[in-house]
């Protein structure tokens, strides 16, 4: 059984079409990562399932039951565009949102929650004194208390430091071995790649990528070489069978045509340069974005 | 419904605990007695004793308009609401009538443009003849008065000229060789009351017959109530305005729609203003109870005519309030909302403007339809209901029913607007734009 089943689901703003035909099934107890360029429909798509939003056609289903059918408690959603009343006291806010999403007495687990994101001295103080990250970890908090059974996360991780950020991604893995299905958007694809399950893009309102990580890579097959090279990525031009050089600056990575000889590119590097590294790999889950979302050769700028 | 009384009380307290719930419910009482105390804060101002002089033509007439004069000056003082009884004397002279009447006209008006005089009254010898077609077919009246004082209601009006006739005709009647002692009892006063109407005790079967009208229940008690209506649907409702432009402006909607539906987030502000309007109604018909009881006047209090002031109370703040909402979700900022105050106060100003005729005649045409339609039910049949006499017993019902249907089409309109409005991006829309929302699938 899925935690969410979208079939054949549209939804327009006026004449944009944000959403269009889109089907998606999210298994229980997984992370499923959002991805695609900004305004692509991702946010749309997580507030027709939290029913913030209803589609014009098609039907979003939750654990079975129609998104429209109250689930009081069962989904937590934290949205990008995201606030919080700046004149209540953190621990006070924090079990409104609690009793609002039906939990009676959700002090000990705001306690808990505040202690394990390093707020615990914080509880008192009011909204508007925290930072930034602060603001962001008590939000999240005002998402998983209850404990959902759908935690739905729109860019968790924008703004985050890395200990902040670890912090979050460790209590997400938690709660999905607990049972909890989490569905999260990201532009971070290091971060799509190395927490989520399966990965979803979408891309002008249509689904473009849906799998994991490795069925998604597969399908792309071996076409990548990372290279490092003496005198970087100058040493690599007008290679043959290559498509495309991609510099990283401390590593280059090509992207091989259909039918091309890793090894006689690498005869031909050996040839031009000094070289430190050679593999084949598969592509990232950052190069397939670019290859789906990157100017195309028609839209490409024209220097 | 459980969710939209968890906001309401989150919401309510945040009110009720903010410095400008605090400010208003002081400024209000302030307000209301700053008007009356004005009264004998402007007479006190002009505690310097007025010098009248009296110019008589006629030779006979000055004694006698002198005594009338002082007379009711003393009594129109003494019906000056909420003096305290330090107003101005009195002081009365005789002038001589001159030869260059023109010179003693400019030098009278300089004594008063001076300070010196408050005011010079001239009686022209046709005064003791009325009927008499005056000399050169004159149109001037026979008995004048000049003066500086006055303002858009002339004071002097309300006591001088009864009081100058009256002395006039005791002239004419002793120049008729009538005995004086006996001109007091022709002339005498007699006091004429305004009684309010004689009802039957619906237990008792009694009738009780109508007692007289006091000035302060008539006036000054409706006045009350319905400027405490009003203020108290305004203070209730427009802060929202505001407040929930702020909360959209925060991103604080957004968190909360998971856990509630956009009818349930509007109906906690709904809600919560009700309440902060309840608690703040209840302090004041508490406060005031309790000061008139302070007074000795407990017995003016219309304790009948509170129950259906927090009806009214409960009508008026959820109209606005539903009203307020909508707009405020719709607003790109709080600044925008302020644009839309106008909008708010509107219904409750109008019948405002227009309580003078309204008061003197409340059951008139005017005022009874005007009463009926349902934006101003609250405050015109409060008002109504509050003067002497009353209104049928039918007419609060009807109000009433009336004013429920628009509540629930406000509620209506207000929650399709908000539904949109919390998660629109962008511009302000215009009223023309909400007016799609609210009637777009």
């Amino acid at each position: 059984m899925f935690a969410v089943e979208i079939d054949q689901v549209t939804k327009s703003f006026d004449t944009v079409t944000a959403v269009d035909a889109l089907s998606l099934a999210v298994p229980k107890a997984s992370i499923y990562g959002f991805i695609g360029p900004n305004g692509s429909g991702k946010s749309t798509t997580m507030r027709m399932i939290v029913n913030i939003l209803e589609p014009d056609s098609g039907s979003v289903r939750v654990f079975g039951e129609d998104a429209r059918a109250k689930r009081q408690g069962q989904i937590g959603y934290l949205p990008e565009e995201r606030g919080l009343y700046r004149k209540m006291r953190v621990g006070a806010l924090l079990e409104f949102h609690a009793q609002l999403r039906g939990a009676r007495k959700a002090g000990p687990a705001v306690a808990a929650w505040l202690k394990r994101l390093g707020l615990a001295n914080r509880a008192n103080d009011k909204v508007e004194t925290l930072s930034k990250g602060m603001s962001q970890k008590v939000q999240f908090i005002a998402t998983v208390i209850p404990e959902p059974k759908l935690l739905i996360l729109d860019e968790p991780f924008s703004g985050l430091d890395p200990v902040s950020a670890d912090s979050i991604r460790g209590a997400i893995l938690e709660l999905r071995s607990r049972g909890c299905t989490i569905i999260l958007s990201t532009h971070d694809m290091g971060v799509a790649e190395s927490l989520c399950d399966s990965i979803f893009m979408i891309f002008r309102g249509k689904k473009v990528l849906d799998g994991s990580i490795g069925s998604i890579q597969a399908k792309y097959g071996s076409d990548t070489i990372r290279v490092e090279v003496e005198g970087g990525a100058a040493q690599l031009g007008e290679l043959p069978g290559i498509e495309q050089v991609k510099d990283w600056g401390q590593y280059q990575e090509l992207r091989m045509s259909a039918g091309c000889d890793p090894q006689k590119v690498l005869e031909c590097m050996l040839a031009r340069a000094r070289i430190l590294s050679f593999s084949v790999v598969k592509p990232s889950l950052h190069d397939i974005f670019i290859r789906i979302a990157g100017p195309q050769p028609e839209e490409a700028p024209v220097d | 419904m459980i969710r939209a009384l968890l906001l309401a009380k989150r919401d309510y307290l945040q009110m009720v605990q903010s410095k400008a719930y605090l400010f208003a419910l002081i400024l209000f009482p302030l307000l209301f007695a700053g008007g009356f105390l004005a009264i004998p804060l402007a007479n006190r101002g002009n505690s310097k004793d007025l010098r009248m002089a009296v110019l008589d033509r006629t030779g006979v007439s000055a004694a006698a308009v002198m005594e009338a004069s002082g007379r009711a000056y003393k009594r129109a003082v003494a019906n000056v609401p909420f003096s305290s009884g330090s107003a101005p004397r009195l002081m009365l002279e005789e002038v001589k009538p001159e030869a260059d009447s023109a010179a003693q006209y400019l030098a009278l008006s300089d004594r008063i443009r001076s300070g010196e005089l408050f005011l010079v009254l001239e009686i022209s010898p046709q005064a003791l003849d009325p009927g008499k077609a005056p000399a050169g077919g004159s149109k001037q009246a026979p008995v004048r008065y000049y003066t500086n004082s006055g303002g858009l209601v002339d004071q002097v009006a309300l006591w001088l000229p009864g009081a100058v006739n009256d002395a006039l005709r005791r002239v004419r009647l002793a120049q008729l060789g009538v005995d004086p002692a006996r001109v007091g009892s022709v002339l005498g006063e007699v006091r004429v009351e305004s009684m309010n109407l004689a009802t039957r005790d619906p237990i008792t079967g009694k009738i009780g017959v109508g007692s007289k009208k006091n000035a302060v229940q008539a006036g000054v008690v409706p006045f009350f109530l319905v400027f405490l209506l009003m203020m108290i649907s305004i203070f209730g409702s427009a802060p929202n305005l505001g407040v929930i432009a702020e909360d959209k402006m925060q991103r604080v909607f957004e968190m909360l729609l998971s856990s509630a539906s956009p009818f349930e987030l509007m109906m906690g502000k709904v809600l919560a203003s009700l309440g902060a309007s309840l608690t703040s109604s209840a302090i004041y018909i508490l406060a005031g109870l309790a000061a008139l009881a302070g007074m000795a006047m407990f017995g003016i209090a219309p304790l009948h005519l509170l129950p259906w002031f927090f009806v009214y109370v409960i009508a008026s703040v959820l109209m606005l309030s539903g009203l307020s909402v909508a707009l405020g979700s719709a607003c790109a900022t709080p600044q925008d909302a302020q644009h839309f105050a106008f909008v708010l106060i509107l219904p409750v100003m109008i019948p405002i403007f227009l309580l003078t005729p309204l008061m003197q005649q409340p059951n008139g045409a005017l005022a009874t339809g005007l009463s009926f339609f349902p934006p101003f039910t609250p405050v015109l049949m409060l008002l109504r209901q509050s003067m002497p006499g009353g209104v049928p017993a039918w007419q609060p019902w009807v109000g009433l029913g009336g004013v429920c249907v628009w509540a629930a089409a406000m509620i209506w309109f207000a929650s399709r607007i908000f539904r949109i409005g919390i998660l629109s991006q962008g511009k302000t829309p215009q009223l023309g734009e909400l007016a799609r929302w609210a009637f777009r699938h």
